[in-house]
């Protein structure tokens, strides 16, 4: 049970009474809903935790990341090298800040780009309504039918250079669809609400009805796909550095880290243990925020 | 030269179970500055004719397959969308039913407000902001100042009604339909929010059409009166006329369903209630709408044979049926009506 909300109970001001009511804005409640979800917190702040890591590391570290010294090689996690070494003696705290700096950020601008492109396909899909929508919602059917990481592979392979934007574009150019459909059914949704209509007779045209009534409720949605996203990109960008597709030595991300830890994992089990975890970690912790996320903006589907 | 004269109106719903024909026919005028209520129960057509007007059904199913919408020299129902939205705020406005929902509750009432005035009026936004603190003051809503930068939830439901009152006339419109604008109220709101109409359409000079299930309603704002049945007008006249002699026997029933408190000649007894349903429009009796809930039609009439046309049983009172009030003193009593 919810404890009543001392914001909206004294919802009446008295004519010329002085002070207006505190506020509580569409934010504050979404904080405050957020924040009795005591996993999403915890995953919140473990998150954050991860980015200032990656952030900072890189930043305060004594250690060039891609400077080659046999000697230290695979050396064993120590105060000197919390994480230890790696193959050619680089430090692992440092490689692993750098790796996590480009697998989140590939991460992060692949969920961008799917929910952009699937943003304006859905609004303009919903929105339009009609034949235009049968014809773009059943041409995503077949779309759907595309097996994400094959398609990303061969797109690889198509624009022939690897660098961090042609790994956003193939890992968002097969995985927009999702989001595109659940815009488009937003936008429905939202259109069938009285205060569109009641906004048309009064005026609104087709474009403010669409920017000011319906893309703007849509962002609570669009919030947690981010985080839905997320996992399943940072996984296939840790996916094709693995397998060599992605990322190449010496820049490091996470998946080719593991790469490299692959081939000795049974000798020197931190080098492929550290990034794996890291991957696991982001990927656990992005999940656990999009269900608080949830119950934060979209809170009539929970209270269970 | 009425300011927006209706004619012949057929909107009909394309549905898999068939055509309904929602509105069927309806042709009315409103003159500048004056208030035509539009009577009928649920699903009779009443709010369909006004959608038709403001074009806001959607289509499909909804269409507009036939009749013209004159206003002001420009006919509505073959006009562009992108023309339409010029129409609509500018030159007619319309206010709805649930006040509650009518608000965007994730927007502040000043950026509602204040959007349909940048829009048409162009007004930046200074000038928009001093207009709407103007407008909710016009609307009687205490502090208006600093009740722009409020959200909807803060308001009550009559608050809530007399804003979008406010956002509706804010263009000043030449028309404004309000339907069913007190339905969701309390009894003492009503009350307001209609002194409020009709104050407001005396300072703009607008004409309204007053939309409601409610005679009350009709009977203290309505200059004129047409009364709608099974997607047809029934009968039409003047507030002072209809209510004085009702001739269409639909109308009688729905004055006998309204309590009377005080008055000369007033009714005892029970309330009288109509028998039966409203007919499925898309498959209506063939003849006159009305006569399997009529007590007058009987056999040996034309009732169920042919349906009746609207005609005018005296000057400026039009009626839609074979046995109008007026004229069925002198026809001998069928068997089992009510004296």
């Amino acid at each position: 049970m919810r404890a009543p909300d001392p914001a909206h109970s004294g919802d009446f001001q008295v004519a010329g009474a002085g002070t207006p009511i505190q506020q509580s804005s569409l934010w504050r409640d979404a904080k405050r809903r957020y924040m009795r979800n005591k996993g999403a917190v915890v995953a919140g702040s473990i998150f954050l935790a991860v980015v200032a890591f990656c952030i900072f590391v890189p930043i305060f570290s004594p250690y060039d990341p891609d400077e080659v010294n046999f000697k230290d090689a695979y050396l064993p996690p120590s105060l000197e090298h919390p994480f230890g070494t790696d193959q050619f003696g680089r430090d692992l705290m440092t490689r692993v800040a750098l790796g996590g700096r480009i697998s989140i950020a590939i991460g992060f601008a692949a969920t961008l780009a799917i929910l952009v492109i699937g943003l304006t396909y859905g609004s303009i899909s919903g929105f339009v309504g009609g034949w235009l929508d049968n014809a773009m919602m059943r041409f995503l059917d077949a779309l759907y039918g595309l097996p994400y990481l094959p398609f990303a592979i061969i797109t690889l392979a198509i624009v022939g250079t690897v660098n961090f934007w042609t790994m956003v574009i193939a890992l968002s150019i097969a995985s927009w669809f999702t989001a595109a459909r659940i815009v488009r059914g937003q936008i429905i949704t939202l259109k069938q609400n009285d205060y569109v209509r009641a906004a048309t007779a009064v005026g609104a045209r087709w474009y403010r009805v669409l920017g000011r009534h319906l893309v703007p409720n849509t962002l609570g949605v669009l919030v947690i796909a981010i985080f839905l996203e997320l996992p399943g990109v940072i996984l296939g960008e840790a996916f094709l550095s693995f397998i060599g597709l992605g990322i190449n030595p010496p820049d490091a991300s996470w998946g080719a880290m593991a790469q490299e830890g692959r081939q000795v994992y049974r000798t020197h089990t931190s080098v492929i243990l550290i990034p794996s975890l890291a991957i696991a970690t982001l990927v656990l912790c992005a999940n656990f925020i999009a269900d608080g996320l949830r119950d934060a903006l979209d809170p009539r589907t929970k209270e269970t | 030269m009425a300011l927006l004269e209706v004619k012949d109106l057929q909107t009909h719903f394309f549905t898999r179970e068939g055509v309904v024909r929602a509105v069927d026919g309806v042709s009315f005028q409103v003159e500048k500055g004056k208030t035509l209520g539009i009577v009928g129960e649920s699903g009779c057509g009443k709010s369909v004719t006004a959608l038709s007007i403001m074009r806001l059904l959607p289509e499909p199913p909804a269409k507009i397959v036939g009749g013209s919408v004159d206003f002001d020299g420009i006919d509505l129902v073959s006009l562009p969308e992108k023309s339409l939205e010029g129409v609509r705020g500018d030159e007619i406005s319309m206010i709805f039913q649930d006040p509650m929902t009518s608000l965007n509750p994730t927007l502040k009432i000043g950026t509602q407000i204040m959007e349909t005035m940048e829009e048409h009026l162009g007004y930046d936004k200074g000038q928009a902001r001093k207009r709407a603190i103007e407008l909710l003051e016009e609307v009687h809503i205490p502090n208006a100042k600093n009740r722009l930068s409020d959200y909807p939830h803060r308001f009550s439901g009559g608050m809530r009604q007399r804003v979008m009152i406010a956002i509706a006339i804010s263009c000043n419109p030449k028309l404004l339909i309000a339907d069913e604008p007190t339905t969701a109220l309390d009894v003492t709101v009503q009350a307001d929010v209609l002194d409020l109409l009709e104050e407001l359409q005396g300072e703009h000079e607008m004409a309204m059409i007053i939309i409601t299930h409610d005679m009350g309603v009709v009977a203290e704002a309505a200059d004129d009166i047409v009364v709608m049945y099974a997607g047809q007008i029934v009968e039409q006249a003047t507030a002072l006329d209809l209510f004085d002699n009702p001739e269409h026997p639909y109308t009688e029933a729905l004055l006998g369903a309204l309590p009377q408190i005080e008055g000369a000649g007033i009714r005892e007894g029970r309330l009288t209630a109509i028998p039966g349903r409203p007919p499925d429009l898309s498959d209506p009796p063939p003849a006159c709408r009305f006569a399997p809930r009529c007590p007058y039609s009987g056999r040996g009439d034309s009732c169920s044979t042919e349906p009746p046309e609207l005609r005018e049983v005296r000057p400026g009172h039009w009626v839609r049926s074979a046995h109008p009030a007026s004229e069925r003193a002198r026809e001998p009593d069928p068997v089992g009506a009510p004296t």
